[in-house]
């Protein structure tokens, strides 16, 4: 190939090129990286590309140039370690707004006298551009897909999801992990009374009441099934677990929604079973749901309208302790 | 490790345990962490133990980089990290607002970068060392698991395979995996005679 052609086509070429001696000195500097950079190879000839570009000084390209030149190693930069290296601009306008391009390099020897080193450039911005597009859109349908499209917060799926990677995490930094179980009392019979609207309203307002109560948490609750409603809380002990529980179910009950089918207090009430634990490496996630739903079902027998918490040691469900409820009651 | 002895045993730990080290040193600028690589464990196997040798092991589901090596004795390097590792390693690496969802998009071309970093910075202590050039191919990065390592099936079975196993904790985020660098050689005894020259130029021979 002839050198006039030769150099018409590395000018051709949509991706920036350089070509560097083996003193890491310039000697080509396609029409590309004019374009993006505003320098010309007259600008940049025999110069280094930390004196051409100060923040290429301590940069991993700096090193990935000086193992090419010394080792006639091979290297590549993504975008996602390597921000905007290099200032070149996808538009002139870029410039002003310091927006820099995206770019891929590629970094690798050459067998040559006069040249040592190529480095290639490739524009990512507008792939990058295209992912975060995509993703945005992709985040809005899984964040719809986890949820329950009746009271809004996490559905089964969700909850099912964060059973698992939270226990994992309890288990991998050795901290505890609790559960709450919560359950509608008398639900059916509310049902019975006020039909099923008037049921979906009820969970609407006791969902939206379980997640302002948690807002300050940051914990998300989820809709276990039916009338249940089921509670993850990273890093807590059976004590601030039970803090929580009895926090819920007062706020429910505080709601003061009549229920003239509930035999005892006449409005609507929770019962939350409570376990906790350090997983250990044998346990499965799934033993926390037993523990929390046994603590339940015990919590229902009990009379409903309370909390209960599961009882390692025992094997049996525990009311709280008057010390868990100081303070609680007085608010 | 009957084909080395183990003075040459000894002398790729040594000149391995250099690479780590520069490893870990341009790892720890990336992440803006302390990052420990251990001392490897080294090992030389058959290309068909090697499926053998991972099952079992934490290396189910692999991120695997490679780089072809050409010098003296032509290479094929291959670094695995278990895929959990792998994605926690980044996690801490990109942005720390990303999902791990959003992190396992960027996983390709970062664990390229970082496989790129760990493999070059080994090679080039060899390379050093041994006053020889070892002209490194750009990386590729693979996911695969134990089940479908195919670099492996490719050619000869009974081709030999140099294993370092790698231990890398990062300080502040409580991370710690394993990494294995396979080091596929084209010719043992030209491998031989870049340890005999270095040995004899250290004098230990």
């Amino acid at each position: 190939m002839d050198i006039a052609l030769g150099a018409q086509l590395i000018d051709s070429l949509r991706i920036g090129l350089i070509l560097l001696d083996h003193r890491g000195q310039v000697v080509s500097w396609n029409g590309w990286m004019k374009r993006h950079s505003g320098l010309t190879l007259a600008d940049v000839a025999g110069r280094r590309l930390e004196e051409l570009f100060p923040e290429v000084s301590g940069s991993r390209l700096e090193s990935s140039i000086s193992d090419t030149l010394r080792f006639k190693l091979s290297a590549m930069l993504a975008p996602s370690l390597n921000p905007s290296l290099l200032p070149l601009y996808h538009r002139p306008g870029d410039r002003q707004r310091d927006q820099r391009m995206q770019q891929l390099i590629y970094v690798s020897p050459l067998r040559h006298e006069h040249c040592a080193c190529l480095i290639q450039i490739h524009d990512m911005t507008a792939a990058l551009r295209r992912e975060r597009r995509l993703r945005a859109q992709s985040n809005q349908l899984i964040e719809t897909s986890y949820q329950d499209a009746l009271t809004g917060v996490g559905n089964r799926r969700r909850f099912d999801q964060d059973l698992a990677q939270r226990f994992r995490q309890a288990k991998d930094k050795k901290r505890p992990i609790a559960m709450l179980m919560i359950d509608v009392d008398s639900f059916k019979a509310y049902n019975d009374h006020f039909g099923h609207q008037g049921g979906d309203a009820c969970l609407i307002r006791v969902a939206q009441t379980l997640r302002d109560v948690l807002r300050r948490d940051g914990d998300r609750v989820s809709r276990y099934g039916g009338e249940e409603f089921a509670l993850l809380l990273s890093d807590a002990d059976l004590t601030a677990a039970c803090a929580v529980a009895e926090r819920l179910r007062l706020a429910v009950e505080q709601l003061a929604l009549p229920h003239p089918a509930a035999r005892s207090i006449g409005r609507v009430s929770v019962s939350i079973g409570i376990a906790a634990m350090i997983p250990t490496d044998e346990q499965l996630c799934y033993i926390l749901v037993a523990q929390a739903d046994l603590a339940l079902y015990t919590a229902k027998d009990a009379g409903r309208n309370r909390c209960m918490w599961y009882d390692a040691e025992s094997g049996i469900a525990r009311p709280l302790p008057d010390s868990a409820l100081a303070g609680l009651h007085s608010k | 490790m009957s084909e080395l002895s183990e003075l040459h045993r000894d002398a790729l730990g040594e000149l391995f345990n250099l690479g780590v080290g520069r490893a870990a040193h341009s790892l720890s600028q990336m992440v803006r962490d302390e990052i420990e690589l251990s001392a490897p464990f080294v090992d030389l196997i058959h290309a068909h133990e090697v499926t053998a040798t991972l099952i079992g092991s934490e290396f189910k589901e692999l991120s695997m980089v490679t780089i072809d090596f050409e010098g003296p004795f032509v290479s094929k390097a291959i670094l695995l990290f278990p895929e959990r590792n792998a994605l926690a390693i980044l996690s801490n690496m990109l942005d720390p607002e990303l999902t791990p969802e959003e992190v396992a998009e960027f996983e390709q071309e970062a664990m390229c970068e970082i496989g790129n970093v760990i493999l070059n910075a080994c090679m080039s202590a060899l390379a050093d060392e041994f006053g020889i050039q070892l002209h490194g191919g750009l990386p590729e990065h693979y996911f695969s698991d134990t089940d479908s390592l195919p670099i492996f099936a490719e050619g000869d079975a009974d081709r030999l395979v140099l294993l370092l196993q790698i231990r890398l904790t990062m300080r502040q985020q409580l991370v710690e995996g394993h990494l294995i660098f396979l080091l596929s050689v084209g010719s043992l005894q030209d491998l031989r005679d870049c340890l005999d020259a270095y040995l004899d130029r250290i004098g230990m021979r």
